[in-house]
């Protein structure tokens, strides 16, 4: 009997504090900006993040800094599931039209911020970055292209991925190989080289695995060594006109017929599903090189597996486009506001925490192994990576390096059909000769997506 | 009356009558959950079959509709009737032990019980080209797997194949329909010197017809839903939803996929629609022409 009422006193008691909370917080933010006073009311606020496993501590120890930066804001984690996307903002929508959106989210990619930020999920943060003397220039010239669109800047990049070639050292030398490839053409030779096939012609060791559905290889990333681009200036889709497009699945279609399409899927079939077990085909031996992010030498440190003699490179350029070797896809942990924040003030400085604290930034990067995303703390001498991280710090820094596929206001929800289009013609249902039209009828269904998600 | 009836009516206003009317209205609007949605009249439904214009140019539309519809008429087209053959063949079957009958009975039951999402998983890992225990098995036959869930040509198959073995509800229906034929109608049939085809063709199946029926509108209605086996098999192997080859994008994955993946949700809510009324009409006609070969043993036909 007393347990009953003290806990119905307590509740009572929560239920005025709670009370009082809210009227503090929509004082505050009702002049729709940033404060311009620091109000030091206790408050709680909410955050939404992704990081689970064996990144879940490194973060909430990362995250006690905050705490004794400002002691008067208590952060209340929500760690969100990780579905196919890397993002929960299917959840956010639901948490914002149900009026009880987290003060501060922060998903591990940033997939839906075009169709999100003109719609109006996430909030402006030109005005606190303003008020703080930050622009988006402090951070790499990617950052801009997945954080801000149409001049809204929806996010802040907070670590990121960076993708390269991962090659192993050993049967390198085995195969009597000086070094990781520079071009597409030393790739295709290295890669017939380093493959191991068993008798019947099915494959022991893989050079490299040119299938879209590969661990992180996307068409898009084979496409860029050849600087292809996938809209002209004016927006309209190019993969048709762009001569690159053509060269790259040219380049893939005859590593498959080398291999045998059989035979390559086969091999992927018997590796689905380990990209991220101790399982996994590189680490394990079975594939000599792969296009990878960042994460991954963290990953090699921590798995248990045989001792992994490898390096690390920029993804091969094509022979004429020399200056593609070094640039590639990045982007990954975003970090914004909700739209209907309870205390976006309180809100605006933890997102500032996270997006640039120097000591947070490499403290994260030395445990969970993401590129810091600020100069500050890429060059910081506290920064303990293995020699094999340089690489992606390179590729983050450099100013063709960029989000893909581009995000748009319709989001970029279109890449769904280079993806069909991958699938078909990997597996020869498109010949050489059709390649041309198909990429034209490729455009036209990115247009008429496009056009979608304004219209209908 | 009314009071009896208020709790009904208060769950049916709110959570179908309401809805249902709210999903008609998105379904002539351009809705993304965040903004307000906005009247753009029948360019939702003209999206589907490709005949619109947007921003003043012609759209072809959606180039997945016809594809989702396809699959999901093979899937019923194919998958049913094996279904319902055999179901009536496994069920005659258990009609016939004498010791152990409902050993026999649980067992051919138990997969049904089984979640589809895990099934769906387990068939996966049967069903792997290279290390799933089918093909290394066809593989000491001197026999050339083929790829299963990595081939356009096999996906599908290889779920009809899920569904068989997850069969048991329909056998416990057709079971309980074979049991209920009065004995003295084999008894008579044989009298005439009739045979073991003749005897299933004119008393065993016109007695089950009523069964038979019931299945076949379930499972037409089923057909139309087929989510959780394609959208579990097409994800787990690493090909992602759809794959291979939109082999596996049946029409309740790609409504799926437009609201909660793409958030066009005024088209989803016009996918959801034309899936209503074309189950209307399948199952209307489907009653319609039944009064000419489903027999109801109470004789009111």
């Amino acid at each position: 009997m007393r347990r009953t009422r003290l806990l119905a006193l307590s509740s009572l008691a929560m239920l005025v504090v709670a009370a009082g909370c809210g009227g503090g917080s929509s004082s505050s933010s009702s002049s729709g900006g940033p404060a311009t006073t620091l109000d030091k009311t206790p408050v709680t606020i909410v955050l939404w993040d992704m990081w689970s496993g064996r990144e879940a501590q490194p973060f909430k120890d990362a995250l006690k800094r905050f705490q004794v930066k400002y002691p008067w804001i208590t952060i209340k984690e929500e760690v969100q599931p990780n579905p196919p996307n890397d993002t929960f903002d299917p959840n956010l929508v639901n948490a914002i039209n149900g009026g009880n959106p987290p003060d501060v989210a922060m998903p591990f990619g940033p997939d839906y911020v075009g169709q999100w930020c003109a719609g109006g999920l996430w909030q402006d943060l030109a005005p606190y970055m303003k008020a703080d003397g930050m622009t988006i220039n402090d951070f790499a010239p990617a950052a801009i292209t997945y954080t801000n669109v149409g001049g809204k800047q929806c996010a802040l990049p907070s670590l990121t991925d960076a993708f390269g070639l991962y090659y192993n050292k050993d049967m390198f030398a085995k195969a009597g190989i000086a070094g990781p490839p520079k071009t597409m053409d030393e790739l295709m030779a290295d890669a017939k080289k380093l493959t191991v096939r068993n008798p019947d012609g099915t494959i022991k060791v893989a050079g490299f695995v040119p299938l879209n559905q590969w661990e992180e290889l996307g068409p898009g990333d084979l496409a860029n060594a050849w600087d292809a681009k996938w809209f002209d200036s004016s927006g309209k889709p190019q993969l048709a006109t762009d001569p690159g497009w053509a060269a790259a699945f040219m380049w893939q279609r005859q590593l498959i017929d080398w291999y045998g399409y059989d035979n390559i899927v086969k091999f992927f079939a018997a590796n689905t599903n380990n990209e991220f077990n101790p399982s996994n085909a590189f680490e394990n031996g079975k594939v000599a090189m792969m296009f990878d992010g960042e994460w991954r030498t963290a990953f090699i440190k921590g798995d248990k597996h045989p001792p992994l003699n490898y390096g690390t490179a920029p993804f091969p350029a094509a022979s004429d486009h020399p200056e593609m070797y070094g640039p590639a896809r990045v982007g990954g942990t975003i970090v914004g506001i909700p739209k209907g924040a309870k205390h976006p003030d309180q809100a605006w400085l933890l997102v500032k925490f996270l997006a640039s604290d120097t000591t947070y930034l490499v403290q994260m990067a030395n445990s969970v192994g993401n590129v810091p995303t600020t100069p500050a703390s890429q060059s910081s001498p506290e920064l303990s990576l293995p020699p094999q991280f340089d690489t992606f710090l390179h590729v983050w820094a450099n100013p063709k390096s960029a989000f893909a596929p581009p995000t748009t206001p319709s989001g970029n929800g279109y890449a769904n059909h280079l993806d069909n289009f991958e699938d078909a013609w990997q597996s020869g249902k498109i010949s050489d000769a059709d390649l041309h039209s198909q990429l034209a009828t490729l455009d036209q269904q990115i247009s008429n997506d496009l056009a979608q998600g304004a219209g209908p | 009356m009314l009071l009896f009836l208020s709790p009904w009516i208060f769950g049916f206003v709110v959570f179908t009558a309401g809805p249902m009317l709210l999903s008609l209205y998105y379904s002539f609007t351009h809705y993304d959950l965040i903004s307000s949605p906005r009247w753009i009249g029948l360019d939702n439904y003209r999206y589907m079959i490709g005949k619109l214009t947007l921003n003043g140019q012609p759209n072809q539309g959606d180039p997945y509709f016809g594809t989702a519809v396809r699959n999901t008429i093979w899937i019923i087209v194919v998958g049913l009737p094996l279904r319902i053959v055999f179901a009536i063949a496994t069920a005659m079957l258990l009609t016939r032990p004498k010791r152990g009958v409902n050993g026999y009975r649980t067992l051919f039951f138990m997969p049904s019980m089984a979640p589809t999402v895990g099934a769906s998983l387990v068939f996966v890992y049967l069903f792997n080209p290279v290390t799933g225990p089918i093909n290394q098995f066809l593989g000491h036959l001197g026999i050339n797997g083929p790829l299963w869930f990595f081939d356009p040509t096999w996906a599908k198959p290889a779920l009809v194949v899920l569904g068989l073995w997850g069969i048991g509800d329909a056998i416990v229906l057709y079971l309980a329909g074979l049991l209920n034929v009065p004995r003295d109608l084999y008894e008579a049939i044989s009298v005439e010197g009739a045979n073991a085809w003749q005897r299933f063709r004119y008393v065993t199946f016109p007695m089950l017809t009523p069964v038979i029926f019931f299945t076949l509108i379930i499972g037409i209605i089923d057909g139309f839903q087929y989510f959780d086996q394609a959208y579990v098999s097409a994800t787990t192997t690493g090909n992602g939803v759809g794959s291979p080859q939109n082999s596996l994008l049946f029409y309740s994955v790609w409504l799926y996929e437009q609201a909660f993946t793409y958030f066009h949700m005024g088209y989803a809510a016009a996918m959801a629609w034309i899936l209503f009324i074309a189950t209307m009409v399948l199952t209307a006609i489907l009653l319609l022409t039944s009064r000419r070969w489903v027999h109801y043993g109470g004789g009111l036909s």
